[in-house]
């Protein structure tokens, strides 16, 4: 920066310069400047107070670059990916102390992202390991504390799955939302029906507290349309996270219109459909930057309009079991050794819901009778929302069984393992394609998972 | 010789730098993860997945993209860079830019206080144009001039 750098003038001058810049520009795109109301005008003034000022300044310059014509309010809880207190990725704590200080909080409460993995007994991490996160994790409870009077839910509010009924941050249809998590973004457009956009973190926390968010992009009813239709032609259903990276790669941001699932999948967006849904937009969203999607005859838009969901001049893919194994086959090995023998497994990214805790549970417990072992070979952590665990661990044994097999169970997210060197190139195995893409984890089907923990090898 | 490009300006100012130039979406997260831990002069480019910009340094370049791609989580990283010092000094889209982008940038300027001046709308022909080592000057009306020697 240096010399070159801009300094900022002050507050409300800057405000209203940027904004005639802005307007007067020749603008390619055409878009006009955006229309406050009175109120808006009014905070954007100063009349709330200098930091409200600064937040809804924030907002309206976001929706500026966005091209919205004006901000709408926002209907809806929260869920904001914001969980970690790492400096670069959390907004900074003089940045919230200085919100919190102003008495500012969210209009509606929100949920954040998983807790990192500091529950360190679940995780059968090295001592070098704990320093490391103890180091980088330093300031998290100070800001989870920050969080709480911010507007945070309450202090065990931390899934990329808010949207389980234990969990209970639903959104209904036609809700308006600034979300941010892309997993939780595509999630709650698609399958639940309300609106949200892929903001980024920060921003998320800035809308919500304005109560604001720009009207653009998936809050608008011309961009939901699709403008991919995918045929599904796979002799049974495909594997979700396997199916959603396929997709992604093909429409990257686009909007797609899915066919075929519903020789698989029931109508009535019944628990085994959302689960699936969930895992398959999680890897839409990775894989490209998937914000909404629609299945044939289940998701809500979908059933709702029929062909009409479909843009005019939509383009068309198919994706087959051919298709899905080169997809497979083309991930690397990102082991330090390609041979190695796994040294864990991570299970739940994103995080999965009772069912398929209780499917893990029987498949191990099965695959370890069959060999008459008692144990499975591979450390292993499966993740799932705290009220997942809480609601399984006072009724069923699929907890008991797990843990008896020797796989633990966090609440935590697996992401953060691997920042800092703290996994390079570790022979770690997943099932989850979006911990893949981000991590060197490799990636095999759930029931190869299964083979894998009982035998201890590739 | 001089080459001249006309966008939108999102965060005007009047800068003039070095380009450093990525044909392929920029994931920001992944490009700047490790140049975001103390303060430096530098920002070496940590994107394996990105065969343009990989190993370069980014600190007080003008940073010429298509678009942002990556993690929502992304959106930290512009002002945690103003903070240590090497953030790139502008950045130039071809493309409309993004809501990640958008969000990240606009929340650095307003609340670290320093600006990276910001062009979006700036056409594909100026990202086939552009190249490595182009020196750059950007006025806060939106246009990018290009100037190269002995050209």
């Amino acid at each position: 920066m240096k010399d070159a750098a801009v300094l900022a003038s002050p507050v409300g001058a800057r405000s209203r310069l940027e904004r005639n810049v802005t307007a007067m520009a020749p603008d390619a795109a055409g878009t006009a400047q955006i229309q406050l109301t009175p109120d808006e005008e009014a905070v954007l003034a100063g009349s709330e107070g200098p930091v409200l000022q600064k937040v809804m300044r924030t907002v309206v310059q976001y929706g500026e670059a966005l091209g919205a014509e004006r901000l709408v309010d926002i209907s809806g809880n929260g869920h904001l990916v914001i969980a970690y207190a790492i400096p670069g990725i959390a907004p900074s704590l003089e940045m919230l102390e200085e919100l919190v200080a102003a008495g500012l909080r969210t209009k509606y409460p929100f949920t954040l992202d998983p807790r990192p993995p500091l529950d360190y007994d679940n995780w059968a991490l090295e001592g070098w390991q704990l320093e490391v996160l103890n180091d980088m994790y330093r300031d998290q409870e100070r800001y989870e504390d920050l969080l709480l009077q911010l507007g945070l839910r309450d202090a065990d509010a931390y899934t990329c799955r808010p949207f389980l009924e234990e969990v209970g941050n639903v959104p209904k249809a036609g809700d308006i939302l600034a979300w941010s998590e892309s997993a939780c973004v595509v999630y709650a457009n698609s399958v639940l029906g309300a609106r949200t956009n892929r903001n980024g973190a920060i921003m998320d926390l800035l809308c919500n507290v304005a109560g604001k968010v720009p009207l653009s992009g998936l809050l608008v009813d011309d961009a939901r349309r699709a403008t991919w239709r995918i045929e599904v032609r796979t002799a049974e259903l495909p594997l979700p996270q396997l199916l959603g990276a396929a997709i992604g790669r093909r429409v990257l941001a686009d909007v797609p219109l899915v066919t075929g699932l519903e020789r698989f999948l029931s109508a009535d967006l019944e628990a085994p459909t959302r689960d699936y849904l969930n895992e398959m937009g999680t890897a839409c969203a990775t894989a490209g930057a998937v914000g909404l999607f629609h299945v044939e005859g289940i998701t809500p838009e979908a059933v709702a309009q029929g062909t009409d969901v479909l843009a005019a001049d939509h383009r068309t893919s198919v994706i087959d079991d051919d298709m899905l194994a080169a997809l497979t086959a083309s991930y690397p090995v990102l082991w330090r050794d390609p041979e190695a023998r796994p040294e864990k497994c991570y299970l739940g990214c994103p995080h999965i819901s009772a069912a398929q805790i209780e499917w893990w549970a029987r498949s191990i417990t099965a695959a370890l009778r069959a060999q008459g072992q008692a144990r499975i070979k591979v450390p292993t952590t499966l993740c799932a929302a705290p009220q997942t665990l809480a609601r399984l661990g006072a009724a069923a044994s699929a907890l008991r069984d797990l843990e008896a097999a020797g796989v633990r169970l966090s609440a935590g997210c697996p992401m953060q393992l691997f920042d800092d060197d703290l996994a390079a190139g570790s022979a770690i195995i997943t099932n989850s394609t979006k911990l893949r893409t981000y991590t060197n984890a490799r990636f095999f089907p759930d029931r190869r998972i299964v083979e894998i923990l009982i035998g201890g090898e590739v | 010789m001089l080459l001249t490009f006309k966008g939108r300006p999102v965060l005007p100012g009047n800068v003039s730098g070095v380009a450093v130039v990525s044909h392929g979406g920029f994931n920001t997260y992944a490009s700047f993860f490790a140049s975001i831990h103390e303060p430096s002069d530098e920002a070496i480019c940590a994107d394996s997945g990105n065969a343009d910009l990989y190993g370069r340094d980014l600190a007080d370049k003008v940073l010429c993209v298509p678009s942002t791609t990556g993690s929502t989580s992304g959106g930290a990283v512009w002002q945690r860079l103003i903070e240590m010092g090497n953030a790139p000094k502008a950045l130039l889209f071809a493309k409309a830019i993004d809501s990640l982008a958008a969000g990240g940038l606009i929340v650095a300027d307003v609340w670290a206080g320093r600006r990276i001046v910001v062009v979006d709308r700036l056409g594909d022909a100026f990202l086939e144009t552009v190249v490595h080592g182009d020196a750059l000057t950007i006025g806060e009306d939106g246009g990018v001039v290009i100037r190269r020697t002995g050209a």
